[in-house]
Parts: structure tokens; sequence; C-alpha cells
């Protein structure tokens, strides 16, 4: 499992890149404990709403509410979890 | 001074309870609520939710769905004036959207199709079916569009500019919105619930509504209500969450409330914004407490019965404003079954209709953080006669200027002209990026960052130490990247998968916010677009509303090229082989005293059906003479699309008024571009400042200006005149 959510965290990491339009953004730049939104990257809400589209698209698992966003979004980590969890095309 | 106040003296209304304001009130008065699920355009069944949708109005001779709601609701207010109103002012977002996304669905090519595709062609079409010819203005400030129309109106009225003005607003649903709204996870499956404790969004709807403004120095026989006075602010705090403590949202009340002279005890209902999504319902509700820390009014919000119809809200909700003072009738807040403690607020959850209503404060907030806050009070409340200073002239002085080309900013532009030389072309992406963090920047795309700057550009220009106060922002087509690509990724994904971050870009007044807040503008904040005369509309609107104490602002011309849209909806683009873009900028204050150039908007009128436009363009600027001897050289723009009618029209003007002096045709060196008027109008400011037009302007001879101004006149659909004098 842990191998399959280090996978998901790299892929997760470029998908974030190209997603929310970083150009001055490496993969490594993108620390999976620290927190994610509001955090360094200036991330807000409207840019979790795009990657909740993203997630929607590409691993078809929806989050649409709030208190679930919060726990999901808390850092890339939590993130690739939840998708691991609530996957069954990981990698795709 | 004088004693003109303005009156509500019609008012047309198209809701999700049908046509007629008899029939929304019908709908008041039972407590209904016309939300239902979307049956307008197909969506999967997941993402069926529910809307205020209008029965009926087929798209039928390819008027599209918003012209039509307009139309109907102007005939209704029109109905018992048999004048045609002096102007036009509406309040739309996204126009013909919905025949857009069609006909690009479809894949058509013609760009006959889209030619109602823009905000402001709504408001040209009603004009167009009233006869009237103008000023025929369109602003696009998101959710308070149409509250800012009336504001507008107030001005033009109270200034004199015009005795009668048709205000409001509208839009039809469309998938822009739609979609758009349900990426950002806004709109309640339930229906909106404003100020429940339970809520979870808006509910999106359609409509439009029309006021007929009437300036007065008493009370007129056919007086619904009163315009007491208005308010607009901008958070200039984040593209689309309004400000957590409702910050720019009190300054608009408070401001509305000066405007109006009452005091807070005066208010005897408030017309709230009230969406029903979390956040927007807690930041109105944290500005009702800091405003109204003790007993409050009666208050509503009419968003859970009719759903909230974007550019036609405002207007809406200032006809039920009206309602309440001439009628008694308060509308319950329908949809809220239990209030949130948290907001610590009492909406009326049953209708009153005999109440003893005075005042009401009416309050829209949109996208950008522009707030809106109008004050509409009983016509026989026994206020004393109210005393307005007459405004001095809407002359602005030009304290700095910019502009960006196809050559480059506003140096290059001008040595380029001057070597004879054409700045044509796009503005090169290096320049646009000029200045700022890619980070910033991150989720902008062409039309933003070239508002910011220009922005930028003329606040160095201008060397003020203090950011702008307000900011007017005038573009032909909006963020078109924005648009074409949310919709693009909506077609892609069987409209699944709709970008929220594209989805906040592609609203009009999104550049314009993002400029606040750069700079921290809190003033006004306004969008208007109207084709080729969009920078005069800005321009216009500024000559209005600026105020001694505002400091200064900007005023923002700027169009982006794209690949494929431009050529769809410009029809001067399409025919123009290299495509052209940019804008213009200038920093202005209201002053007496201060030193340096003035400009002013002399002249707005639409040229169809007006045969003697061009002889009203001459009176307006004085007559011959007086244009003879005040412009030392006038900047022709001639939009490619209407090149041979604007040549005809340039011919006559020359020879009514007997102009001999150089005339500069500058489109021929901006390229074909909806604000190219923003740029030739910093380069006659630039000009001015060396009193002379160089070699370049003139066919290779130099020009002394000496003394004289510049005369701009835009030409073809719309007929200006821009002058920037000494």
């Amino acid at each position: 499992m842990e191998e399959a959510v280090n996978l998901l965290i790299s892929e997760l990491k470029i998908k974030i890149i190209d997603t929310l339009h970083f150009e001055d953004v490496r993969p490594d730049d993108i620390v999976e404990d620290h927190q994610l939104v509001g955090g360094e990257l200036g991330i807000d809400s409207i840019d979790v709403l795009e990657l909740v589209m993203m997630i929607d698209k590409d691993y078809g698992i929806k989050i649409d509410n709030k208190e679930l966003g919060e726990k999901v979004f808390a850092n890339l980590t939590s993130l690739a979890r939840f998708i691991y969890e609530n996957s069954r095309s990981v990698g795709n | 001074m004088t004693g003109v106040r303005v009156y509500i003296t019609g008012m047309g209304l198209v809701t999700s309870a049908g046509c007629g304001v008899s029939r929304a009130r019908d709908v008041i008065r039972n407590r209904g609520k016309r939300i239902r699920p979307l049956s307008l355009f197909p969506v999967s069944p997941d993402n069926r939710l529910p809307v205020g949708e209008v029965d009926g109005f087929i798209e039928t001779g390819g008027i599209p769905r918003t012209h039509q709601l307009a139309l109907t609701a102007a005939r209704e207010a029109m109905a018992r004036c048999k004048e045609v109103p002096d102007a036009v002012v509406m309040g739309v977002t996204t126009g013909g959207m919905l025949t857009t996304e069609q006909c690009l669905k479809t894949g058509d090519g013609d760009p006959d199709a889209f030619k109602y595709h823009s905000p402001s062609s709504v408001t040209e079409y009603v004009a167009l079916e009233l006869g009237c010819h103008g000023p025929v203005i369109t602003l696009s400030t998101a959710c308070s569009s149409s509250a800012a129309a009336i504001t507008i109106a107030l001005e033009m009225l109270r200034a004199g500019r015009a005795g009668t003005v048709l205000a409001g607003g509208a839009d039809s649903l469309c998938r822009l919105t739609y979609h758009g709204f349900r990426a950002l996870q806004l709109i309640d499956p339930q229906g909106a619930r404003p100020f429940d404790k339970n809520r979870e969004g808006m509910s999106v709807a359609e409509g439009a509504a029309v006021l007929v403004l009437t300036a007065s120095e008493s009370v007129p026989d056919n007086a619904i209500a009163e315009i007491l006075g208005a308010g607009l602010t901008c958070d200039a705090y984040h593209p689309s969450a309004p400000h957590p403590d409702g910050a720019g949202a009190l300054q608009a009340m408070q401001a509305a409330l000066q405007d109006a002279h009452i005091s807070l005890q005066e208010i005897d209902y408030i017309s709230l914004h009230g969406t029903g999504t979390v956040d927007n319902d807690r930041s109105e509700a944290k500005a009702l407490n800091a405003l109204f820390p003790d007993k409050k009014p009666l208050m509503s919000s009419v968003k859970g019965a009719f759903g909230h119809s974007l550019g036609a809200a405002g207007a809406m909700e200032a006809i039920v404003s009206a309602l309440a003072v001439s009628e008694g009738l308060v509308p319950a807040n329908v949809g809220c079954d239990l209030p949130d403690p948290e907001l610590k607020l009492e909406p009326l959850m049953t209708p009153l209709e005999t109440a003893n209503i005075q005042t009401v404060l009416s309050n829209s907030f949109g996208f950008g953080g522009n707030n809106a806050s109008v004050v509409i009070g009983s016509p026989r409340r026994g206020h004393p006669p109210r005393s307005i200073p007459v405004k001095e002239a809407s002359h602005l002085v030009v304290l700095g200027s910019a502009c960006l080309t196809g050559a480059g900013d506003a140096d290059m532009s001008l040595r380029t002209v001057s070597g004879g030389k054409s700045c044509r072309g796009r503005v090169p992406d290096p320049v646009l990026s000029q200045g700022v963090s890619p980070r910033e920047v991150r989720r902008l795309r062409r039309l933003p960052r070239l508002v910011l700057a220009l922005a930028s550009a003329v606040q160095a220009h201008s060397q003020l130490p203090d950011a702008p106060g307000s900011i007017f922002f005038g573009t032909g087509w909006g963020a078109l990247s924005e648009t074409y690509d949310f919709l693009t990724n909506l077609f892609e994904s069987g409209e699944h998968f709709p970008s929220p971050i594209d989805f906040v870009g592609s609203v009009h007044n999104a550049p314009a916010g993002q400029a606040a807040i750069r700079f921290g503008s809190m003033g006004p904040n306004i969008t208007a677009t109207g084709g080729d005369a969009s920078f005069e509309q800005a321009l216009m609107l500024a000559g209005l509303m600026a105020k001694d104490r505002d400091g200064t602002l900007l005023v923002i011309g700027g169009d982006e090229s794209h690949g494929s849209l431009s050529r769809l909806f410009d029809r001067s683009v399409g025919s123009d082989a290299a495509p052209s873009d940019g804008g213009g900028c200038l920093c202005l204050r209201r002053s007496k005293s201060a030193p340096g150039l003035k400009t002013a908007v002399m002249f707005y009128e639409t040229s169809a059906n007006n045969p003697s436009v061009v002889s009203s363009l001459t009176a307006g600027l004085g007559d011959g003479e007086r244009v003879r001897e005040k412009y030392g050289a006038v900047f022709a723009g001639i939009p490619a699309a209407c090149r041979k009618r604007g040549e005809e029209q340039l011919r006559e003007f020359l020879s009514i008024s007997r102009f001999d002096g150089p005339v500069i045709d500058y489109r021929r060196f901006t390229g074909e571009f909806a604000s190219a008027s923003a740029v030739a109008a910093v380069l006659a400011i630039r000009c001015m400042d060396g009193r002379e037009l160089p070699g370049g302007f003139y066919g290779g001879k130099k020009v002394h200006l000496k003394d004289k101004g510049i005369l701009l006149v835009g030409l073809g659909d719309i007929v200006t005149a821009i002058e920037v004098i000494r």
C-alpha cells in the first residue's frame, strides 16, 4: 500500500503543477506533509475546487462536501491516501 | 443648486414566476417558490440541479433568449411612458452566451451567428427597439451589474445628462453560468435556502428587470418610488469569494445611506443579497450586524423564491423594494426554515401585505468583490426637498497614461508611429508579464495580464505614491481565453468537468477585480462593455462617478486577441490578416486646480436609425467654429467592419464642422481591436505633452498643436467623441 501511495504522490505533484498552472514550481517543491491549502504554494479555495474536478475526471472520485474536502486536502499524503482508498483505477 | 430628484415611474419584470410584475407579486404574496430542475438545455441526470427558469421564450429570428427577456421587461416598463428614454443603462453578464454555446458546439464558423454575443448587444437591441439613440451603456460587474446600472442612471439624471433613463438588467440561463457555479459547488441541490442553518448554495436563475427612472423637481403623478441614493465599493480581496467580514458590503451600505442623506433608523426594510451560499450569507450578515448593532429593520432575500438571476438580480430587487414602499408588500425569506443562529439575523418568515415601509435598502454583491447598495423610498415620505450641488463639467485631469500595442509600451508605440511605422500586432508576451512573478499571475490569461500590466505602467508613469481609489474598465469582448477554455473543456468532457478557475476568470469584470486586488482599490470598480466604444463608456462613467474626495482613478480600455473567438465575435478583426490587441490606461483625478491635460467624453450615440447622428455630434461639441478653434487634430477611429459608413460619417463631420486640420485614421496603425481607441487616447495625450504631432502621424509632416487639443471621434455603429484639452 505504501508504495502505491508514494507512486500516487509523485503523480499528484505533477498533476497539481499542471492543473494549477504553477510555472515556477517543481515536483520536489511540494512537500508531502506540508499544509496544502493556504500554505507556501498559495493554494486557495478556487484551486481546491479545480483539483476536485481533476480528481473526479482522472480518478472517478467525487469530493462534494466541505468537511470531507478539508480532511482530504490537509496535505498531499492525505490526498493520496484518500484517492488510494476510494479508487479502483490507481495510476490511470 | 438644483432640486432634481429621481423617481421610478415604470417597472417591467420577467422572473421564473413568468412575465410581468403582477406574476412576481402573486408569488411573493403566496410565499411561492419558483425553483425547479433545469430543463432549458440537456444535462446528465446526476448534474441536474434546481434553477429559476422562465417558461417560454423560444429563440426565433436569431434573437437570443436574454435579448427577448430584456425587451419584454422593457416594454412592460415603458407601457405607460410615451416618451423615448434619453439613455438605456443595463447590467448584463453573459448576453447571447446561450446562443453562442450552441453555435460553438456545432462548430458554426459564421460570424453572423455570433452578432448578438456581447452583453452590450442586449442593451443596444432594447435601445434600438425603443428608438433610443443613447447613451446606451452596458455594465458587467457580475451579480451587482444591474444595481450598478441603477447607480449610473441615478448619476446621469442628477447631473442633468438625461431626463429619463431606462435602467435594469437581464440574463438568461446558459451553460457557462450553470456549470460554472456547479463547478464552484455553489448550487444548493434542494434549491436556495438563504440564511438557513443548512444552506448549501444558490439557485442560478434567469430573468430581466427594467425601471423607468425620471428626473423631476416635484413628485410625478406616476411615481412609484424614489431612488434616494446608491453606493458602490469593491472588496479588493479575492476574485470570487466575498470578504469574510463583509468589509466592502458594509462600506457600500454606508456609502448608499450617505448618498441618500438618511440615517440608519430610517431604514424600514432591507432587500438582502442573500444568495444562499455559506460564505455570501455569512459576510452579508457580518456587515449587517456591524451596521445595525442593536435593532435591525425587517429583512429578507427573494432569491429562495426566484433564484439568483445574476445580471437581472439587482434591478429585480429594486422592483421588490419599490413594491414594498408603494404597496406595503414585504416578501418572506423563502427557503429559510431554520435561521442560522451564527448569523444573528431574523429574516422575515412570512410575507407582510400592508406594512408601512417608507425606506428600503437593497443589496447586491458580486464576483470580483463588486458591491452595490441602493436606497429606495416612498415618493410621498415627506422628505424635505433635496439639494444636490451641480457637478462641474465631467472633465478629469490626466495624471498619467500608458498603453500596450504590438510595438510594446507607450514610449515604443509613440516612437514607432512617429517613425511612420505601424504598431499593429499582438502585445508581445514578455511585455504582458513584465514586473510580475509567475506565481502572482498563474491563474490569469491574456486579458487580466494586459490590464495588470497597463495599471502598473500608468502608476509608474504618474509617479503618484497613492494607489487609485476606483477603477473603470472598458472591454469589447472580455476574457476570451478563459471563456473559450471553459467551454471547450466543458464540451470535450461531455459537460461533466467544467473548470472553476476558468469560470471565475471568464466574467467581464475579472480583470478590473484583479487590478483592485493589486492596488487595494476599494472605491467603485466598474466594468463596461460596448464593442468599439467600450473605452468611451468607461471614461464616461468615470466622469459621472468621480468625486473630488475619491483621489485618483484609473480608466482602462483593453481587449485580447484570441485565435478562435476574436474573428467570430468582432467583425472588424475578421478582415485583418495580422491579429492585433492591446489597450490603454489613464490615471485621472477630478480637480478644479490641478495642472495638466483634461479629458472628457463629449458625445455618445448609436447610429442605427439615427440619420442625424453626425450633425448631433457637431452640435454636441458646440459648433463648427468651436471645433476649429479648440482642436489641432482629429483622431478618427473607423472599425474595419464599418469602414465605408465610418468614412462617410467622417466626411460629413468634416464638411459640417469645416475642420481642415490633420485627421489621423488611427486604426491604420493600431490594428483592429475593440479598445483601439484607448491606445489612440494615450498617443494623443503623449502628442499633446510634446505640443506636436510627430511626422509619422500625418504623412511625414510634423504638426504644431500649439495650445490646441485633440478630438478623438469614434465612428461606425456607435459615434463618440472624446476631447483632450489643456
